[in-house]
């Protein structure tokens, strides 16, 4: 099965929510589990980005570059960028792969190319 | 609520020091204690936010406690990320004005030396949030990069605005004998000259090397009393007139509108309600400039300038020590050094020390009303203050 990136609708309110929150940003509902989880879009615009040199020491790469993309339904999400020339405002397309890996374990999330 | 005051200051070098963490936190302290010729002491209020990461150490503020002969009187850890230090000022607030205590010693202390710098740099993205921002390797420095890169292409804020800032900052630092960076710097040598890819390499582009603050042991401490305490000490009556604390989402990309900060509004604005005064009124001020871009951008979500200006005052000169509103005398986080959780404490020192009017050549002249604004995470936690000369 294909891994997701996913997104927490409010079961009252219908707000879409990423990361993750226990109680709704938007109305205040706080019952237990009251949010459906579903598969953020792929598609998306590049806000802003910066390549990173000074890198955490698990990173084998001499540097990062790494963004925020607001997706085709308006949320925004932090991620990495394999593309060769950042823009602000470039089309890019998410895919979820290894964003880092310590010694036991990889961790995934959303790598965005070029669209 | 009571008036609550300043009645005691004292601080380490911010710099690589090479004893316990516990000692870096009640050196200041004992400075602080003579400097109000205090002896007892309800409770202490200890800053910090890595001991038990960094230095292998938990219950710190019990540790202190002890080390400066205080016991019985209380003592507490407050961790709130890069802004423990205005937090544990404000509960010390909250405690003496409430008339819960009469005397509150809040010391900060923070020894990251003890980690390389990219050990430290990892330690302090812990503070991000752990599955969407910090597994992708976000650090604070680039999410410090993203905003700057955002503010650039909305108010026209180039690299030579971020390297003035250094410049002034470190020019201020040279003043103050416990800053860490005692380090001229010009724009020649850090944008213009040929050797200045080398001098000052990108650590998160935009931001290069001298945009960044140096990663710092040190602590601060600062007395906190009622007026009948601090009338009895015969030292200047210097009142924190308002506190003010916001908060913001934890991930940074969810925030409506990128380049603004928030919290730091709101902070700020508390604060000087509390105090019944306003941008305007204020003297001289230490804010928060981990990155140089966050200086100019705090300068305007506090009321200092209109947003997006900030940048206009920097270049006319209104925030060097000579000009209208002196920003960061002490050289700031950038010139002074950045101790994590002794930083905030720190910016109060600074502030206590010029109204008293003991800064000696750093000093602005006649400032009767000072401001702080220590930033934690980035941006979602942040601690502004209020003082105010009295006699």
């Amino acid at each position: 099965m294909e891994r997701e990136i996913y997104g927490y609708r409010c079961r009252k309110c219908g707000q879409l929510h990423y990361p993750y929150r226990m109680v709704c940003r938007k109305c205040g509902e706080n019952a237990h589990n009251e949010f459906d989880a579903e598969p953020l879009p792929r598609e998306g615009t590049l806000l802003t980005y910066t390549e990173l040199s000074s890198l955490p020491t698990v990173y084998e790469v001499q540097t990062l570059l790494l963004g925020i993309v607001e997706l085709s339904n308006g949320i925004r999400i932090t991620g990495q960028l394999r593309v060769a020339k950042p823009k602000i405002g470039m089309k890019v397309r998410g895919e979820v792969g290894v964003v880092r890996s310590e010694t036991y374990d990889d961790y995934h999330g959303m790598i965005f190319r070029e669209a | 609520m009571r008036g609550v005051y300043a009645v005691g200051i004292g601080i380490t070098s911010f710099t690589r020091l090479e004893y316990p963490l516990s000692e870096i936190a009640a050196y200041p302290a004992m400075m602080a204690l003579r400097d109000a010729g205090i002896r007892k002491v309800d409770h202490v209020l200890v800053a910090n936010m890595g001991a038990g990461r960094v230095n292998h150490q938990t219950g710190l503020a019990s540790a202190v406690v002890d080390t400066l002969s205080l016991t019985p009187a209380g003592a507490d850890l407050i961790e709130n990320g890069p802004a423990s230090g205005a937090s544990a000022i404000k509960h010390g607030f909250a405690a003496v004005a409430s008339g819960l205590s009469d005397v509150v010693l809040v010391t900060g202390a923070e020894r990251m030396r003890e980690i390389n710098n990219l050990e430290a740099t990892d330690f302090v993205a812990t503070l991000t949030h752990p599955i969407a921002e910090y597994v992708y390797g976000v650090t604070l420095p680039s999410l410090a990069a993203m905003f700057t890169r955002l503010y650039m292409e909305k108010y026209g804020v180039t690299s030579r605005h971020l390297a003035m800032v250094a410049v002034k900052n470190h020019a201020n630092a040279l003043l103050n004998e416990f800053a860490h960076l005692h380090q001229p710097i010009t724009i020649e040598g850090i944008l213009d000259s040929p050797e200045a890819m080398t001098n000052n390499p990108f650590v998160s582009e935009p931001l290069r090397f001298f945009d960044c603050c140096p990663v710092s042991d040190g602590g601060a401490c600062v007395i906190l009393a009622s007026k009948d305490v601090a009338v009895k000490t015969g030292r200047p009556l210097v009142r924190l007139a308002g506190v003010g604390q916001a908060t913001d989402t934890h991930c940074v990309h969810e925030r409506e509108e990128p380049t603004d900060l928030l919290a730091v509004r709101r902070a700020a604005a508390k604060a000087f309600e509390m105090a019944g005064l306003g941008p305007s009124d204020v003297n001289v001020a230490e804010l928060h400039d981990a990155f140089t871009i966050l200086e100019i951008a705090e300068s305007e979500e506090v009321g200092f300038f209109k947003k997006g200006q900030g940048h206009l005052a920097l270049e006319r000169g209104e925030t060097a020590l000579t000009g209208r509103l002196p920003i960061n005398p002490s050289g700031g986080l950038k010139g002074k050094g950045h101790p994590v959780g002794a930083t905030g404490v720190g910016q109060a020192h600074e502030i206590v020390h010029q109204l008293r009017g003991e800064a000696g050549k750093r000093q602005v002249g006649g400032a009767r009303v000072g401001f702080t604004c220590n930033f934690g995470g980035f941006g979602n936690n942040v601690v502004c203050l209020v003082f105010v000369r009295e006699n």
